[in-house]
């Protein structure tokens, strides 16, 4: 059996009966059983995947109608609500908390007969981009054990990347599916603002977060798009996309369009490697045709301060809710008064989201607002002219994804603001609410490199075809592991 | 420059309770002092642009009555106060 196909390879041998989704999904869930010690990408395990593929199946030999996925393996992210499975978000504080209710991306995913073979690591409520901050443990890359497969939806990217999964689901505030999916070589997509519901995703930034997936080629992640993005009355800022189909054209190539190298993503700090990477895949997408000009966005040197100020504002607000009155865990009330109890309880945070409440409390505070919050408020504002003013000119954006190869775990817990500039070139796309997609490009020293294409808000469609068009030009080594 | 009083304090109006105040403090104190880069950004005439969500695109407040009678289960009552239902197993 062969657990590397992607997932359009998937459906269709499925379809054709070459393969039963029930033994693929059996093999499936050997697979996670026998590198996941080693991995760490799961932190549980459907133990009724294999009898639902059975089920599907079943149904294909009947001759009943199959939706879309037919039983495809898929992981999600441990942030995203499926009803009457645990929802941990990797931390101790909802350790035990089982969903009452799907969200809108896993009842879409349902309804076309997909299979979650399990909820993958991530660092606590996604702060953070290593994976490291999981109250249960960092997973590790499957390129090289040793290093972090970045984050937060590191989880999603190892279990793509060491085939325990065809495809899966992330979240992305500030690069949380890209990042990831440059350091562990998949496919990884943040989609425009309000192109997929939030609806069941725990929030975390709700202003600039979207749920994207991780696939093993761009083509998979049209595919997935067509099944999750559109509106939902359940989150007000999803958008129509007049059941756009991404998958349809995506081998239309780039020829006559322009592309714009962001000049602040590839200068100080950015390893060798991935500065040479960068330079061959914007040589490569010259040689399919396209125009290639270097252009600066002023604003990109403040975005993180800014994105860090804005999300830990948010998240201020939005992990308020965690009182262990309305959520949380067993905990005796006595001996405590209502503001000591509430003190006392969310001792089961972590140190990065205890540190990002603190400054979410802070930034936004009497006295201290205008020197913060408001000012990030606004260089997003002018970030986001700016780029509007860069589409004027360009079709879409180019830059590394990361502007530093996969790093060891530890390297750099203990140094936050070290941590925070790994996300320079990913922040920009979340405070402009913007599509962007990482492609695996390429392999320095058996760790990978991801190149990031932009566009402009609601030209996911051809942005996948750039992609696509990138990703037909690299040629990588298999993952290791 | 921010001071390490004020983080405490705000610490404790966000109601979180921490053992080891130095090193959090620490940390908190560096993250914000990198926020500072904010200052030489040259925004200060910049208009914040904010999305806006017409009245007509929100939906319906409807009551959706749950599956369990929440209510009923409102049993643990501790002086004046109530302890409702985890969501948890």
């Amino acid at each position: 059996m062969n657990l590397k196909i992607s997932a359009l390879d998937y459906i269709q041998e499925v379809k054709t009966g070459n393969i039963s989704a029930e033994d693929f999904v059996a093999k499936t869930i050997e697979r996670i059983q026998s590198v996941d010690d080693k991995l760490h990408a799961f932190l549980s395990v459907s133990d009724d995947a294999v009898n639902q593929a059975r089920l599907i199946d079943k149904k294909i030999k009947s001759g009943e109608q199959v939706g879309d996925c037919f039983g495809m393996p898929i992981s999600v992210k441990d942030n995203m609500c499926i009803k009457g499975s645990k929802t941990t978000c990797a931390s101790k504080i909802l350790e035990n908390f089982v969903s009452p209710y799907d969200a809108t991306v896993i009842s879409k995913l349902k309804q076309q007969d997909a299979i979650f073979v399990g909820k993958v690591n991530m660092d606590e409520f996604a702060m953070g981009l290593t994976t490291e901050f999981s109250a249960y443990g960092p997973s590790k890359n499957p390129w090289n054990i040793e290093c972090v497969p970045g984050g937060s939806s590191g989880g999603s990217a190892v279990s793509v990347s060491a085939f325990e999964c065809v495809v899966s689901l992330g979240s992305d505030t500030g690069g949380s599916v890209r990042n990831p999916a440059s350091f562990c070589s998949t496919v990884g997509y943040k989609p425009t603002y309000g192109l997929i519901s939030r609806y069941g995703l725990i929030s975390y930034a709700n202003s600039i977060e979207q749920i994207g997936p991780l696939t093993r080629t761009v083509k998979d992640t049209a595919f997935m798009l067509n099944l999750i993005a559109g509106i939902d009355p359940n989150d007000n800022t999803t958008i129509d996309n007049k059941n756009e189909d991404y998958l349809s054209g995506i081998e239309s190539g780039i020829e006559g369009k322009k592309i714009g190298i962001i000049k602040e993503m590839i200068g100080e700090g950015i390893d060798p490697a991935v500065l040479s990477a960068t330079k061959d895949a914007i040589a490569k997408l010259e040689g399919l045709g396209a125009t290639c000009e270097e252009i600066s966005l002023d604003m990109v040197k403040y975005s993180v301060a800014a994105y860090y100020t804005i999300t830990a504002t948010e998240a201020g607000s939005n992990l308020a809710r965690y009182d262990n009155i309305r959520y949380g865990y067993d905990f005796p009330l006595e001996g405590y008064e209502f503001n000591s109890y509430i003190s006392k309880a969310r001792r089961k945070f972590g140190s990065e989201v205890t540190r990002r409440m603190i400054i979410g409390g802070f930034v936004p505070s009497a006295g201290h607002a205008g020197k913060y919050f408001l000012k990030a408020l606004k260089v997003k504002s002018k970030l986001t002219k700016e780029v509007n003013d860069a589409f004027k000119k360009f079709d879409f954006l180019i830059s590394p994804t990361v502007p530093i190869l996969p790093f060891k775990l530890g390297e750099k817990i203990d140094d936050p603001v070290s941590l925070f500039l790994v996300d320079i070139n990913t922040v920009t796309a979340n405070l402009t609410g913007k599509p962007a997609i990482s492609i695996p490009f390429a392999n320095s020293n058996g760790l990978p490199i991801g190149i990031q294409l932009m566009a402009d808000s609601m030209h996911d469609k051809s942005l996948l075809q750039a992609a696509y068009a990138l990703e037909q030009t690299a040629s990588l080594p298999e993952v290791p592991t | 420059m921010v001071t390490e009083d004020e983080i405490e304090q705000v610490s404790k109006l966000m109601r979180i309770d921490i053992d080891n105040h130095k090193e959090y403090v620490e940390k908190v104190h560096s993250m914000i002092d990198y926020f500072d880069i904010l200052d030489s950004a040259g925004v200060e005439s910049e208009e914040i642009s904010m999305p806006e969500i017409s009245i007509s695109k929100l939906r319906e407040d409807e009551h959706i009555p749950f599956d369990d009678k929440l209510i009923e289960r409102l049993n643990h009552y501790k002086g004046t106060y109530v302890r409702a239902p985890k969501m948890s197993s």
